[in-house]
């Protein structure tokens, strides 16, 4: 009965609220020239401030433009080495496995879309506006961008006799940017005319749906590919390509090609999915495949991991009948309805034997398989909260089953953990560039995401032993710099290990990243803790609802919910912090725009160009994280209700 | 009954299973493929192989039981410690590979023990944590520009192969301020010298200047890069680091219509670079010793990759015969096939080829350095193979 409670309460909360374009009473738009003179030019203040801004944005856009369309750039630098900036040294007879990870990935991203998406879609108006304001910024930079220089037949630029470049006349760097103005007065032109023809009440009605423009532009970008010369660079046997009149190579092209047409694919599929009957279960499948795919990705796909079967059969296999049939056994007796408080002793007695079990490993009492020593520890929290799986024969079966699937998952990724990888890699951390980046931090808000939410239940519980220890964990990790702490972790946590053992420098990174991480999640969490009114507690209560129902039931998704915008600011926050790894001797996006093409005598100092490139990267999906976290907070209407 | 329940349940169970597998499994993960399978790994305390844990500035500890030449052997790869990001030494390409002179000595060490110039891991290290890597195990040689010193090679713990290129702090400033390639470091005075922060460069400039009795105002920025974008808009008079690096950027970011000379003739610092091993292991450092040798008589005997397999079949001389595998060849007595050397030459070249591959493009010639050969005035010299 409590179980049902529960569900009702949640579905109240959960993702089931639509996200209708709803109609807004929107202020009629005002013609261009009184919309001017109402939000810029209103005061002699506002005006000088205007004026004053658009001088000093003027100025730092011309900059920039300048900069990046100057002669002296070699931004052959990072298109040659576009590779190593996304996966560094992946060996390319192995490209195979890259494509396949952005394949899974693409496969992933287009049915959850298409599963969960229900987008408002984008008004016509909006796309008017957004048309008219490209054309308008593309002729800014044509007449802003500094006038191009004098090159001689092969190329070279010309100097004069101070060896100073000679510069085009302003005239003829506008005639030269011909075919941009066309650009530019196309896109305005069709804003302009579509605003006319639609006429108020059919730019607000008519939406096109987000979806569309999403795929939409990301296919036009993949088909320019195949239109636009953005020139050939590449590297092979030795020998640096560089040919700037023609299309990218076919081996990036095709491949995107694919992806895209995967990506659309899937999309189609879970839009169909999505109104068939299965789609509630489809949907648990997907978080189900999101949260494997990193480690499927990276230990499987990636790795490629030998796998010594002799070994399979005579040790892990064992080891995980036992616990799968052991374990399993031991559940179904924890979790039968009568046990009462027999049970939670259990559970606590198992938990006892497992600390105790490793203990035992750092002092070196008794041998033991590491795997074991972790399962063991599983199945203990796990028994612990049997007695909240109780019930009819048919939900224990299926406890019991979601143990097996459990212990195997665990088993698996632990044996394929623990093979060599055949993929041969320079550098110990497997991989570098931007896939360690997005590992890196996929991993860290995984394991740090429920350690945090923990950490903040335990500061605000009522239990002192809870309270203490969490306070003090989020206090010391939080008094100290990340830095630090990645040093701690890379550097002298293999010292405290017990003989034999030994940790990865990739699995220490992310211990490191996440115990950080996490402390910073719980108190974001807590915020989110506090801003509950006393009476959901008491109401909570006054259901009769047990004190871990109410707050997984009632406190925990309205917390979470408030706590989405700092929750993302975390977010983001890991993701930018993952360049520290650079310090510690990883080969992140960083290291390889900063230190290892500048090294290379082709492109010897050349660091600005790869620097910008990295920067636009992490904008780009800092962006992304960005524009969907308000998306969610949107439809899960934060600071609304 | 419902399904929200079974998500739930397995939410809870599979961040358990995370959690776990993060914290506990992947310890064991990468230990594996470095270190040789120990038998019976299932009855020790873990599942990991026995890489022992030393501290860093623990003086002799044996790198590997049973010596890094089995290990290597066994693994049938050899792990080669680079920087991956210094010019002409060892750069990391954009297909991945690693090219440089350094890579192209850990490329020879393959060829020597296993036969094959293609079975090396380049192991990217960080200046920190090279030293470690050795003794830990995890690259069996050190290649990364390295200077030999006292202190390295006795209160670090490292062994030092024969140096493969001597190199020297020096100076590069401006031919329209006044300097030539004959200046010295007395004509700096009043300039402003930029170099990289943190170097023994800061103070081997700083002792100079004193000891010339000079006034120089001294400027340090965090890279290298950043210190050559000065020099160029002209805030510094002068830069100076090791005499590679200043003829590499000269020969790369010299403007048109200036010059840039590079001073003064006899370097302020020695800088010998060479291979590194961890200490204690001599039937090792033997091997990486003589593929270095190796590579340095087989130019002075005039043996190339070209020629060497015709020069095995009909040696000028009975040292070439025996370092080719001919007659009264020791290779084998090193625990090496006697063809070794032969395959060095043959896969990678002599110490010439090596040095002109790799250090031409950037401009640095051997003729009149220390790193011409002996007979030429230079310092590259080996011992006879007999």
């Amino acid at each position: 009965m409590s179980e049902e409670s529960g569900v009702a309460l949640e579905s109240a909360t959960e993702d089931d609220i639509d996200d209708q374009p709803m109609l807004k009473p929107e202020e009629p738009s005002l013609p261009p020239g009184e919309w001017v003179q109402k939000n810029l030019f209103s005061s002699v203040f506002n005006s000088v401030l205007t004026i004053l801004t658009i001088v000093v944005m003027a100025f730092a856009v011309r900059g920039l433009l300048n900069y990046i369309f100057s002669e002296e750039r070699v931004w052959s630098a990072p298109a040659t080495n576009a590779r190593l900036i996304l996966t560094f040294a992946y060996p390319e007879s192995q490209y195979a496995r890259v494509w396949v990870t952005v394949g899974l990935l693409a496969v992933l991203a287009g049915t959850s879309i298409g599963l969960w998406a229900q987008w408002a879609g984008v008004s016509a108006k909006k796309l008017c506006f957004w048309s008219m304001n490209l054309g308008s910024g593309i002729l800014l930079a044509i007449v802003l961008t500094q006038p191009g220089v004098h090159r001689d037949a092969a190329g070279e630029v010309l100097r004069d006799a101070d060896s100073a470049v000679l510069r085009k006349s302003f005239a003829t760097a506008m005639s030269d940017r011909l075919v941009w103005w066309i650009v530019g007065l196309a896109f305005i032109g069709a804003g302009l005319l579509a605003w006319n023809w639609l006429g108020e009440m059919r730019r607000r009605t008519i939406r096109v749906p987000s979806s569309a423009l999403i795929f939409g532009s990301l296919g036009l970008i993949i088909l320019s590919l195949w239109i636009v010369n953005y020139g050939h660079y590449a590297f092979s046997d030795g020998e640096f390509i560089a040919i700037s009149g023609r299309t990218v190579a076919s081996t990036t092209k095709q491949p995107w090609t694919v992806m895209w047409l995967i990506l659309v694919g899937s999309f189609f599929l879970g839009r169909r999915i999505s109104q068939s009957q299965r789609a509630v279960s489809v949907k648990g499948l997907m978080n189900l495949a999101w949260l494997l795919s990193p480690f499927i990705i990276y230990w499987v796909i990636l790795r490629d991991p030998s796998i010594d079967y002799s070994h399979v059969w005579t040790t892990d296999l064992p080891i995980f009948l036992a616990f799968a049939i052991g374990g399993g056994a031991i559940l179904w007796l924890l979790s039968y309805p009568g046990i009462g408080e027999a049970g939670r002793l259990a559970g606590v007695g198992l938990v006892v034997v497992a600390i105790f079990q490793f203990a035992a490993a750092f002092t070196g009492w008794y041998p033991m398989l590491q795997k074991a020593r972790i399962s063991f520890v599983v199945l203990a929290l796990v028994g612990l909260a049997a007695s909240n799986f109780s019930g009819e024969r048919s939900q224990r079966v299926r406890f019991v089953g979601v143990w097996v699937v459990l212990m195997a998952l665990l088993h698996y990724f632990a044996t394929v953990m623990n093979s060599p990888a055949t993929v041969d890699v320079v550098s110990e951390n497997f991989t570098g560039g931007l896939t360690v980046t997005l590992f890196v931090t996929a991993l860290t808000l995984m394991i740090s995401f429920p350690l945090g939410v923990v950490l903040a239940l335990g500061r605000t519980s009522s239990l002192p032993i809870f309270r203490i220890m969490s306070t003090a964990y989020i206090e010391s990790i939080r008094g100290v710099p990340l830095i630090t702490i990645l040093f701690f972790f890379s550097n002298i946590l293999p010292l405290f290990l017990p003989d034999g053992m030994d940790i990865a420098e990739f699995a220490a990174i992310i211990l490191g990243y996440s115990l950080f991480s996490a402390a910073y999640l719980a108190e974001n969490v807590r915020g989110g803790l506090q801003a509950i009114r006393r009476g959901q507690y008491e109401a909570a209560d006054a259901l009769g609802l047990t004190s871990p129902q109410r707050t997984s039931f009632i406190v925990l998704p309205q917390a979470l919910r408030i706590s989405i915008p700092p929750l993302v600011g975390q977010v983001i926050g890991t993701f930018k912090e993952t360049s520290l790894i650079a310090i510690i001797g990883g080969f992140d996006l960083l290291r390889i725009g900063n230190q290892v093409i500048p090294a290379q005598t082709q492109f010897l100092g050349i660091k600005r160009e790869n620097l910008l490139i990295v920067a636009a990267m992490y904008w780009l999906i800092t962006f992304a994280i960005s524009k969907y976290s308000m998306r969610l907070e949107r439809r899960l209407g934060v600071g609304e209700r | 009954m419902n399904k929200r329940f079974i998500w739930r349940a397995i939410a809870v169970a599979l961040s358990f299973t995370l959690l776990a597998s993060a914290c506990g499994d992947d310890s064991e993960t990468e230990a594996t493929p470095t270190t040789t399978e120990a038998a019976g790994e299932d009855t020790t305390t873990t599942e990991a192989a026995p890489a022992t844990t030393t501290e860093p500035g623990d003086t002799v500890v044996p790198v590997q039981d049973g010596g890094t030449l089995q290990a290597v052997l066994d693994r049938g790869t050899l792990n080669c410690g680079v920087s991956g990001a210094a010019v002409a030494f060892s750069e990391t390409q954009p297909d991945g590979s690693t090219t440089g002179f350094d890579a192209d000595y850990c490329r020879a060490v393959a060829a020597a023990v296993l036969g094959d110039s293609t079975a090396v891991a380049f192991v990217a290290l960080t200046a920190a944590e090279r030293f470690t890597a050795v003794q830990t195990g995890d690259v069996d040689v050190l290649i990364r520009n390295t200077t030999a010193t006292q202190s390295r090679d006795t209160d670090v713990g490292m062994d030092f192969a024969p140096t493969t290129y001597y190199d020297g702090q020096q100076v590069m400033a401006r031919e329209s301020d006044g300097f030539t390639g004959a200046s010295g470091v007395a004509d700096l005075d009043g300039a402003v010298v930029c170099t990289n922060a943190g170097t023994t460069t800061e103070k081997n400039i700083s002792d100079a200047a004193d000891a010339a009795g000079i006034d120089i105002t001294l400027t340090t920025f965090e890279d290298y890069d950043i210190v050559m974008d000065n020099f160029i808009s002209g805030a510094c008079d002068a830069v100076t680091t090791d005499g590679s690096g200043l003829v590499g950027r000269k020969a790369k970011q010299e403007p048109a219509g200036e010059t840039w000379w590079i001073f003064p003739p006899s370097p302020l610092s020695k800088e010998p670079l060479g291979p590194v091993t961890g200490q204690n292991d001599s039937v090792w450092l033997d091997i990486v010793t003589w593929t270095v040798n190796a590579t340095i008589i087989a130019d002075e005997k005039g043996v190339t990759s070209a020629n060497a397999a015709d020069m095995a079949a009909n040696p000028p001389d009975a040292e070439v015969g025996r370092l080719l595998g001919g007659e009264g060849e020791i290779q084998s007595a090193m625990g090496l096939p006697p063809d070794a050397f032969l395959n060095v030459i043959t896969q990678v070249g002599n110490y010439d080829e090596i040095y002109t591959r790799n250090l031409g493009p950037v401009g640095l010639t051997r003729e009149g350095s220390a790193n011409a050969g002996w007979l030429d005035g230079g310092l590259i010299y080996s011992p006879p193979a007999r």
